[in-house]
């Protein structure tokens, strides 16, 4: 499991984030002692760090700044101010991402999702049971027989594979689909998840996308 | 400065004048005084009170022509002060005292609301920081219990903050953005997600067309922006969005297209005007006419043009006009 950890000094909104992440599967650890802050960030062990820009007796810029000389954990800023500026100081100083409030939960999660992946340097091929995933041909292979899914639908099953036994609702998908421009509506979505479950049984997995009512879909 | 009424307004004068002649003619005839003499003694008289006129006419002529050209030739009249020089006379100096020390007052006057205005924007910078902590609080709680409900009435209140902020911003005389090159296609993307849910609870198809272009502005801006031009559409009953974006030689222009109620002809013109609210705002939707007076005030500081198109009942059309010109891109 994944740690992330959160450095946001208003504390019912640290809780709700960490709620967030531990509900997505990921360790959340808080810090809450706001005095020394850069020791506790140079002691983590984090993989993740959420940080705010305002904090109490330190500077999120500043504090990016010093941690960065000595460690390179992925960090995602996060802000309230919605000043060009800070955005492009951040990113200089070495933030990975730079998301500012309110934000949408199911985009923060497909950020971490996503500078995770990046540190990881997962490769671009991935395997569902003993399937090949290729998100550069954008196919599946299977004993030598390759399904070619669309944007779409490659982007929907990223998500599912992503999050494999867990409910992704179809809030979520949507929202991954319009993140990469894909403005489509819930038709679209029904008739996408709906060929991708054709390609997949072609593959031998029929029953793969699980529906659950009012829910979303679960992959298996 | 005009002879005729200066001689008007030194009237009084000259009768004052005639009269001490006729006292002093009335005088000397009553003594017996030779009527040549009394000739002489008139027009020495008469010639000291001329020179003394003229002298005085012609010193303060210049003075006063040259204030008068000057003033006329400043557009801002207030610096007249600063133009001119202090004259020989007596009632010149007293005028250039004058005009310097309402100057300063005034200059104080302006700086004590200038520092006003600007304490009072940062306080609004600020709060809307403050404010935003909670309504972020909030999204998450929502998302985390799963209610949807209440996610809708707080993506209201968190578009009425970014309202009031970028409306600070939009008064203010300072350049708080950063002008650099930004993908058309991430902004668009991002201002529609933020909408998302309204959009496909109104059941609006949203279509873009090559965005993949970079223009130079801010991208904060431009995202607020295109979410002003986002809720309106949504506000007068378009379903479809269309936004595409051309290039010309020296502009990308982007073109944000719906298929809503359209603006009658007649309130065209004025749509981007402040407190504008036409006969849409009046009949279809509550309207508080700042939303494109906003959006226009913030083009113009970011140098961009904007114009609107529209036929009622057809569409409305709104394009933002971005400069190539290359002086932008040396930062």
């Amino acid at each position: 499991m994944k740690k992330i950890l959160i450095i946001e000094d208003d504390s019912a909104l640290r809780e709700e984030l960490a709620t967030l992440l531990t509900n997505a599967d990921y360790e959340a650890v808080q810090i809450t002692d706001y005095q020394n802050v850069l020791q506790q960030l140079l002691q983590t062990d984090a993989d993740l760090i959420l940080m705010d820009i305002n904090l109490p007796n330190a500077n999120g810029e500043t504090l990016l700044q010093d941690f960065r000389r000595q460690h390179d954990t992925p960090v995602i800023m996060l802000t309230s101010r919605t000043n060009e500026m800070d955005e492009v100081l951040s990113m200089s100083f070495g933030a990975d991402d730079y998301i500012t409030k309110p934000y949408n939960p199911t985009i923060l999660l497909l950020r971490i999702s996503a500078v995770l992946k990046r540190s990881a340097k997962v490769s671009a091929v991935q395997n569902y049971h003993d399937v090949e995933v290729s998100t550069v041909k954008g196919s599946l292979i299977r004993n030598g027989t390759e399904q070619v899914l669309t944007k779409n639908e490659m982007i929907i099953f990223q998500l599912l594979l992503d999050r494999m036994g867990e409910i992704v609702t179809r809030d979520d998908l949507m929202t991954a689909l319009w993140d990469n421009d894909e403005f489509v509506n819930d038709n679209a979505l029904s008739v996408n998840i709906s060929r991708l479950r054709g390609k997949l049984s072609d593959l031998g997995f029929p029953d793969a996308i699980e529906t659950r009512k009012k829910q979303g879909y679960v992959l298996r | 400065m005009k002879l005729s009424a200066y001689l008007k307004d030194r009237i009084l004068a000259y009768v004052i004048f005639a009269l001490t002649w006729v006292l002093i003619a009335i005088f000397l005839f009553t003594f017996h005084v030779k009527f040549e003499a009394v000739c002489i003694i008139s027009g020495i008289f008469w010639l000291g009170a001329w020179f003394t006129e003229i002298w005085g006419y012609l010193r303060k002529r210049s003075f006063y022509c040259t204030l008068m050209h000057n003033l006329d030739q400043l557009d801002r009249k207030y610096l007249i002060s600063e133009m001119t020089d202090e004259p020989e006379f007596y009632e010149g100096k007293l005028l250039c005292e004058v005009l310097r020390d309402s100057n300063k007052s005034m200059c104080e006057h302006i700086g004590e609301h200038r520092r006003e205005n600007v304490e009072f924007r940062e306080y609004i910078e600020l709060w809307v920081h403050e404010v935003k902590l909670p309504v972020a609080g909030l999204q998450l709680m929502c998302h985390n219990d799963g209610n949807a409900k209440y996610a809708e009435q707080l993506k209201r209140i968190d578009d009425y903050i970014e309202n009031v902020l970028y409306y600070a911003r939009s008064r203010n005389a300072e350049k708080d953005y950063i002008i650099k090159p930004v993908m058309l296609k991430r902004i668009f993307a991002d201002t529609a997600i933020k909408n998302r849910e309204e959009l496909q609870m109104r059941d609006i198809a949203l279509s873009a067309e090559g965005l993949d272009k970079e223009v130079m502005t801010d991208a904060k801006w431009l995202m607020f922006i295109l979410g002003q031009l986002m809720n309106n559409s949504m506000k007068y009953n378009a379903s479809e969005i269309t936004v595409t974006a051309e290039d010309t030689i020296d502009a990308t222009i982007l073109h944000f297209r719906d298929n809503g109620i359209g603006i009658p002809k007649k309130d065209l013109p004025y749509i981007f005007e402040k407190s504008f609210t036409g006969e849409n705002g009046r009949t279809h939707s509550k309207s508080t006419g700042m939303g494109l007076y906003i959006v226009s005030q913030l083009c113009k500081k970011l140098g961009h043009g904007v114009s609107a198109s529209s036929v009622q009942g057809e569409y409305t059309e709104i394009s933002i006009k971005f400069g190539k010109n290359d002086l932008y891109r040396i930062q």
